[in-house]
């Protein structure tokens, strides 16, 4: 364990499947996430192509808590860099997507072009003689902090590191597969945004997509139309470097068995009136129905029936992150294509008829965890161990495996 | 065919609308709009740039009702009230329909925490008469903020 963690008295508990209660709520633990984890050599999600149709077309976007643009080039690249003027640190872009030639601070005029380099500077040799920057300034090494890309399938990554690894690699093959099976070369189509701000620690949204134990009990509607439910054919696929999730699963009945006997909230009778809500078709090749993958350490990539988003996680502090969602379908989806999807999205986002349980669960939980510092989480639910592949959802096992490899990164 | 509205009769739409979700009755909800009535929530922003994704949207009257039903009976969410604010209501008759728009501030007071503006913004509606009442042909709220504190667990 790292001297200065020792020295505030950090212990993590030494029985396997707990999580000590500061690891939510601790100031110091969140300074060090964002130096290790949105700092450092990991593929942060930044966007989609479909965002950037055009050159100059930008958007501002994050990574952990920084703000980022990216930028269509006019050579086709996408160029990401720091938001933030290389002068005095002002944000460059205010506005969250828009079209330019470059970039100018309105404060003292510096101005950047596409990619980030510092193309002016007002009054640089003084005016009549007078004033001006030293003789050595030089334009070129005071650019915008330029940010590493990279683009796969229509979706952006990025990395404020220099040094981040293959994608391929920092996937790995099996989760990498399944976000294939999503991004898979088809133009994206842009469907809209929903931004919300939960009072909750930002891990907390990932374990809850890591697990699909919850899912059964606490969501009447998955339950009840068999959306995402137990006794359904589930897979909880794991990374080697245990960060990135795949939980994969078949649509189940409407029927009374061994699981649904088991949930309260499974309700045999409950009928929608207008039935289109769960009018799904199929579009991808295999069994799966639902792919919730948490691609570490800011994605979840959402295909659930027919909706496609991707939730964009920013840390704000150790009790509260903000989560933007990107609805997306492909350039090929006819109109009633795209309107099952707008319809499906009844189920997801801030005033999702499934997601508002989530958002409003875990802010219940960090309520909780606020309350004591001392105490700790239970994450037994389908044994101890550190399974990289589950064929059930009645596990945990997927939120284990994660604090495994975030204690290495974060060094308790 | 013209019909000349009270200004009053609007204003009572508007009123008992927001008494009616502000009071908790949310599977009365419904019953202001026709049977046949486009309902949205939607960001300022995706309305803004023509992208259609809403927080809500319901067509007809059936997913109206499904919407209203998991607010009141399904979905699960810490206990709090709503109080909405609406003013500046300004409409114009054209043909049998009513074009009008207000705006509204939604205050949500979730228990054991302070009071929380949830979003501000505006209605933009058709309404029309029948059978003696105003209803709603088309209700969409556009709201201008730009981060929702929390979640939208009610319709507006």
């Amino acid at each position: 364990m790292d001297e200065s963690v020792k020295q505030k008295n950090y212990q993590w508990p030494e029985q396997p499947g707990r999580i000590p209660d500061w690891v939510y709520t601790d100031k110091e633990i969140f300074a060090r996430e964002i130096e290790r984890i949105f700092d450092a050599a990991n593929w942060s999600y930044a966007g989609l192509e479909c965002e950037l149709p055009n050159p100059g077309d930008y958007k501002r976007t994050f990574i952990g808590n920084k703000s980022i643009l990216l930028v269509r080039a006019e050579n086709g690249d996408v160029n990401a860099m720091l938001n933030r003027c290389a002068h005095r640190g002002a944000e460059l872009c205010q506005h969250n997507a828009g079209t330019v030639k470059e970039f100018m601070c309105p404060y003292h005029q510096w101005t950047y072009d596409l990619k980030g380099d510092l193309c002016g500077v007002p009054f640089r040799r003084g005016v009549k003689g007078k004033g001006g920057m030293p003789k050595e300034f030089r334009l070129e090494e005071h650019g915008l902090k330029k940010v590493k890309v990279q683009r796969r399938g229509g979706a952006i990554f990025a990395c404020l590191a220099d040094n981040p690894p293959p994608f391929e690699e920092y996937l790995g093959p099996t989760v990498l597969g399944y976000y294939d099976r999503i991004f898979n070369g088809t133009g994206l189509k842009l469907l809209g945004y929903q931004r919300q701000r939960i009072p909750s620690n930002w891990k907390l949204i990932l374990e809850n997509i890591k697990d699909p134990y919850h899912a059964s009990l606490l969501h009447v509607f998955f339950v009840t139309f068999g959306l995402f439910r137990v006794d359904q054919p589930s897979r909880v696929l794991i990374d080697e470097s245990g960060m990135h999730t795949a939980l994969v699963s078949q649509r189940g009945k409407q029927e009374m068995n061994d699981g649904t006997e088991q949930m309260r909230s499974f309700n045999a009778a409950l009928k929608l009136n207008d039935p289109r809500l769960l009018d799904v078709q199929k579009e991808f090749p295999g069994d799966a129905t639902v792919v919730m993958h948490t691609i570490w350490p800011n994605l979840i990539l959402q295909q659930q029936s027919n909706t496609l988003a991707t939730r964009q996680i920013i840390p704000l502090g150790p009790n509260e992150f903000e989560m933007h969602w990107t609805f997306f379908g492909y350039e090929t989806d006819t109109e009633e294509m795209t309107q099952r999807r707008l319809r499906q999205a009844n189920l997801m986002g801030p005033g999702g008829i499934v997601s508002m349980d989530d958002g409003e669960i875990i802010a219940r939980v960090q309520d909780g965890l606020l309350q004591s510092a001392s105490d700790v989480g239970i994450v037994e639910m389908g044994g101890r161990g550190s399974e990289l592949e589950t064929e059930h959802m009645v596990t945990e096992v997927a939120i284990r495996v994660f604090y495994d490899g975030y204690r290495k990164v974060m060094g308790l | 065919m013209s019909i000349v509205i009270d200004s009053r009769a609007v204003e009572r739409l508007y009123y008992d609308y927001a008494q009616t979700i502000d009071g908790g009755d949310i599977e009365a909800w419904p019953n202001y709009f026709l049977d046949s009535a486009f309902y949205q929530i939607i960001s300022q922003e995706n309305f803004d740039r023509g992208l259609p994704l809403g927080i809500m949207s319901c067509e007809g009257m059936g997913m109206l009702k499904d919407r209203a039903f998991a607010s009141a009976k399904l979905n699960v969410y810490a206990p709090r009230t709503w109080r909405h604010l609406i003013g500046n209501i300004c409409f114009d008759e054209a043909g049998d329909e009513i074009q009008s728009t207000a705006n509204v501030v939604l205050f949500e007071t979730i228990m054991g925490r302070s009071t929380q503006i949830l979003l501000s913004g505006r209605y933009i509606d058709t309404i029309k008469k029948t059978d003696g009442a105003l209803k709603f042909a088309k209700r969409v709220v556009v709201y201008d903020t730009t981060i929702i504190p929390g979640s939208v667990v009610c319709p507006i």
